[in-house]
């Protein structure tokens, strides 16, 4: 072989060559290098104080439902008050010319129901004719009258759903399912009866609903953009002919009265209800895991003082976050899906909560300047009377409790 | 030398020069032949022989001016030549039945060499001290909270430690001549530790880190012609501790070998030259789990004018591996050479195959190696 032709195929073995492959299996630990990765799983069991909750995140008008419940422990029910029409209305729809209401003929009132128990027969909604000055201090105790003798419509709604197309048509009621977004839109047919227009009242009519099934009946109804829709067919007058116009009024009020109130916060830690309430618990996290590992898993343990009550469509999520600032009860949650963790709240169930919550911990061993404070609040926050209840550091035996995985930092450059 | 012949000769060695320092910059990340037995231990430690010296199985090493494993060779060299070399490494590893298919290419070597005084040669150049290009992936199972997860890690190593040689050699006599040099022992390794649990609850782990090494070391040599054609040659070298450093801490500090070796060569006719080196190296010094380690070589050079051809076997101990004793190794070299344009460059062609055997693992190699020298 000539110089030249070797060089050539040298010089190609060398070009085949140029792409290295050096990944080959270990047997250790004799083939292995001598620095190895360990892992260290502790339950860091008394590393969680100055933990407590308070309530008042969210309450009823300010919730984004509207719960009607009927569960035993409370009974809650949705009140809202639509805007007013006004003493006229125009005669046409390209006329600004406007005539006097006369009156209204009927009306359609549109509910949508956001959260359901379908295993829960027999649900019944109750409508009932509220003065027009319900508003945000009005009470459960102050509607009583109301409610005892202003019912004007029932319906099944399991009934409702199970006739073809889901239409009743003797009463005028129908529904639609919305697959999509789960939710059941209701509209109930109301004769001049029920929805009575007052001229004085420029039509402003307010109404409340209570909820009943063969058990525990608890469901949501939509507020602000999904929330209860009146549409009016009144008669307007047209130089002393009655036309009819049919305009949509939405609530300009809406919330919920529930009794009895939630019982008082005590040394455990209670996530959800309504009004919301949240935990804070303090965790001191020792500097070989927050300055020196890398931590793989993280698990908050929480006993239950108290199970969840409730319907089981209740079932919530807790959501542990990290804040921005621990101000106590104040504190800026931190609404990062990085810097947050869940778990599901079973209705019933009194088994230990464990939520995942390493996201947490990360965030702080990037960050050593963040308090180390989580923070428990429920998903939906106000999303319904399920409330749960955490033992707390004061009950030793059962206090919350961190069980970490994680990994010290590798020995590089060990021989 | 005239004065403007000797200022074109300083302005080519200037520019060699910075030539070698920008050379050997990069040679931190160049390499030599890797091995499996140097994943646990400090490395795989380099072949400090030219393409030349190779091909004979580093029989020629101690007489070969192009290697840096002796100085005194220095001596002889004319004018200012530089050389190069290039490795292609297709490894073949059984362990524990499995066998993997690996490769590599390295650059291990680089010299420059030439007379500054009538009786004194100078020389500077790199070579790979110890290889630590390896990558080690591993499948196991450890308890964790109350559950066996299964995971995979992935340890990397991706850099050397490289030899900076600074040489002077100067021939005493007809038969003795003698050389010493400084080495600088530089480099780092980029190495990255990688655990991926089947079980996505535990996050990836991953952490990745540069260590940087430094040493430093002395070697001297001898080489004495007995007779014509027939020469000996004794080298020694102590090197002290390479030190370890991540991110400005020192992590480790492990003494490095003593060494010493010798050889002879017999040169029988014009065409014909015959070698045999051997060699000591205590690397026990290093720490549990490293050697003592002696290894030896015959070779032969056939050929004159513009071509020849090499052959040899070498033969030893690998200085890490498991169990009581080290691992052994064995090849067999071949190899061309040719000079071209007049004998002011030099082409040589080696291919090299060994075979390593210890602590139940066997490595298989090919080597295909392609060096360079220029005499300007």
């Amino acid at each position: 072989m000539t110089a030249a032709r070797a060089t050539l195929v040298a010089g190609a073995l060398l070009a085949a060559a140029c792409v290295e492959r050096l990944s080959a299996p270990g047997q250790c630990p004799a083939f292995c290098p001598s620095g190895q990765i360990t892992v260290v799983d502790t339950l860091l069991a008394a590393n969680i104080a100055r933990d407590s909750a308070f309530r008042g995140y969210v309450d009823p008008p300010g919730d984004s439902l509207m719960l009607a419940a009927d569960l035993g422990f409370v009974d809650s029910r949705p009140i809202f008050r639509f805007r007013g029409v006004g003493p006229r209305l125009p005669i046409r729809t390209n006329d600004t010319t406007t005539g006097a209401v006369l009156g209204a003929d009927s009306a359609r009132l549109k509910l949508f129901v956001t959260r359901r128990d379908t295993a829960a027969h027999n649900l019944t909604l109750r409508l009932y004719r509220l003065p027009r000055s319900i508003d945000t201090a009005t009470s459960f105790a102050g509607l009583a009258g109301p409610f005892a003798d202003s019912l004007v419509r029932t319906v099944n709604l399991d009934t409702l759903l199970a006739r073809p197309s889901k239409k009743d048509s003797v009463t005028g009621d129908s529904a639609v399912v919305d697959t999509v977004n789960h939710r059941v839109v209701v509209w109930l047919k109301l004769d001049t009866a029920a929805a009575r227009y007052v001229a004085a009242d420029t039509g402003q009519v307010a109404y409340g609903l209570r909820v009943s099934a063969d058990s525990l009946a608890s469901i949501a109804l939509g507020k602000g953009g999904i929330g209860p829709e009146l549409q009016w067919y009144l008669k307007v007058d047209s130089l002393g002919t009655p036309v009819k116009r049919a305009p949509t009024v939405t609530a300009g009020f809406a919330s919920f009265v529930f009794d009895p109130p939630p019982p008082a916060l005590d040394s455990t830690l209670a996530v959800g209800g309504v009004p919301a309430a949240r935990s804070i618990l303090r965790v001191s996290l020792p500097r070989v895991i927050r300055d020196s590992a890398h931590i793989i898993r993280a698990t908050l343990l929480l006993v239950p003082a108290v199970a969840a009550r409730g319907a089981p469509a209740d079932s919530f999520q807790v959501e542990a976050h990290t804040v921005l600032a621990d101000f106590g009860a104040k504190s800026p949650l931190a609404i990062d899906v990085t810097r947050a963790d869940t778990a599901r709240i079973r209705i019933g169930a009194t088994d230990s909560v464990a939520i995942e919550v390493t996201n947490l911990l990360q965030a702080w061993a990037v960050d050593t300047t963040r308090p180390t404070t989580i923070v428990l609040r429920a998903q939906p926050e106000g999303g319904s009377f399920a409330e749960i209840r955490f033992y707390s550091s004061r009950t030793p035996a059962y206090r919350p409790a961190l069980r970490v995985t994680f990994l010290p930092r590798f020995p590089f450059g060990a021989p | 030398m005239t004065g403007p012949a000797r200022g074109r000769a300083r302005g080519a060695g200037g520019t060699a020069w910075r030539a070698l320092v920008l050379v050997a910059v990069a040679a931190a990340r160049l390499g030599a032949q890797d091995s499996q037995y140097g994943v646990r231990g400090l490395g795989t430690p380099g072949r400090w022989e030219s393409v030349r010296a190779r091909s004979t199985g580093g029989a020629f090493g101690p007489f070969d001016p192009a290697s840096p494993l002796m100085e005194a060779s220095l001596a002889d060299v004319g004018s200012l030549a530089a050389g190069a070399m290039v490795g292609a490494a297709y490894r073949s590893v059984d362990l524990a039945g499995t066998t993997s298919a690996l490769r590599a290419t390295r650059f291990p070597l680089f010299t420059l060499a030439g007379r500054v005084l009538s009786r004194l040669a100078v020389a500077a150049g790199f070579t790979t001290y110890l290889d630590k290009s390896w990558d080690v992936t591993l499948r196991d199972s450890l308890l964790l909270r109350g559950v066996q997860q299964r995971y995979t890690d992935e340890i990397t190593s991706d850099g050397s430690v490289a030899d900076l040689r600074f040489a002077a050699a100067s021939r005493l006599s007809r038969r003795l001549a003698i050389g010493g040099a400084v080495h600088l022992l530089t480099g780092s390794t980029r190495m990255t530790a990688e655990r991926r649990f089947d079980d996505s609850t535990f996050q990836a782990f991953q952490q990745a880190a540069t260590v940087r090494y430094d040493g430093m070391g002395i070697s001297g040599s001898v080489l004495v012609g007995l007779a014509p054609g027939l020469s000996v040659a004794a080298w020694g070298r102590s090197d002290r501790r390479l030190r370890a450093v991540v991110a400005d801490t020192t992590v480790a500090e492990t003494d490095l070998p003593r060494m010493a070796g010798g050889g002879v060569q017999l040169l029988p006719s014009r065409k014909a030259r015959l070698a045999a080196a051997v060699a000591w190296r205590s690397w026990s010094r290093a720490g549990p789990g490293a050697f003592d380690t002696w290894s030896w070589s015959a070779g032969g050079e056939f050929g004159g004018g513009a071509s020849a051809l090499r052959f040899g076997v070498r033969g030893g101990q690998v200085p890490f591996g498991p169990g009581t004793s080290p691992p052994t190794e064995f090849a067999v070299a071949a190899g061309v050479g040719r000079a071209l344009s007049h004998g002011r460059a030099l082409i040589d062609l080696g291919v090299e195959r060994l075979a390593r055997t210890g602590g139940g693992l066997r490595e298989r190699v090919w080597s295909v190696l392609v060096g360079v020298a220029v005499r300007p």
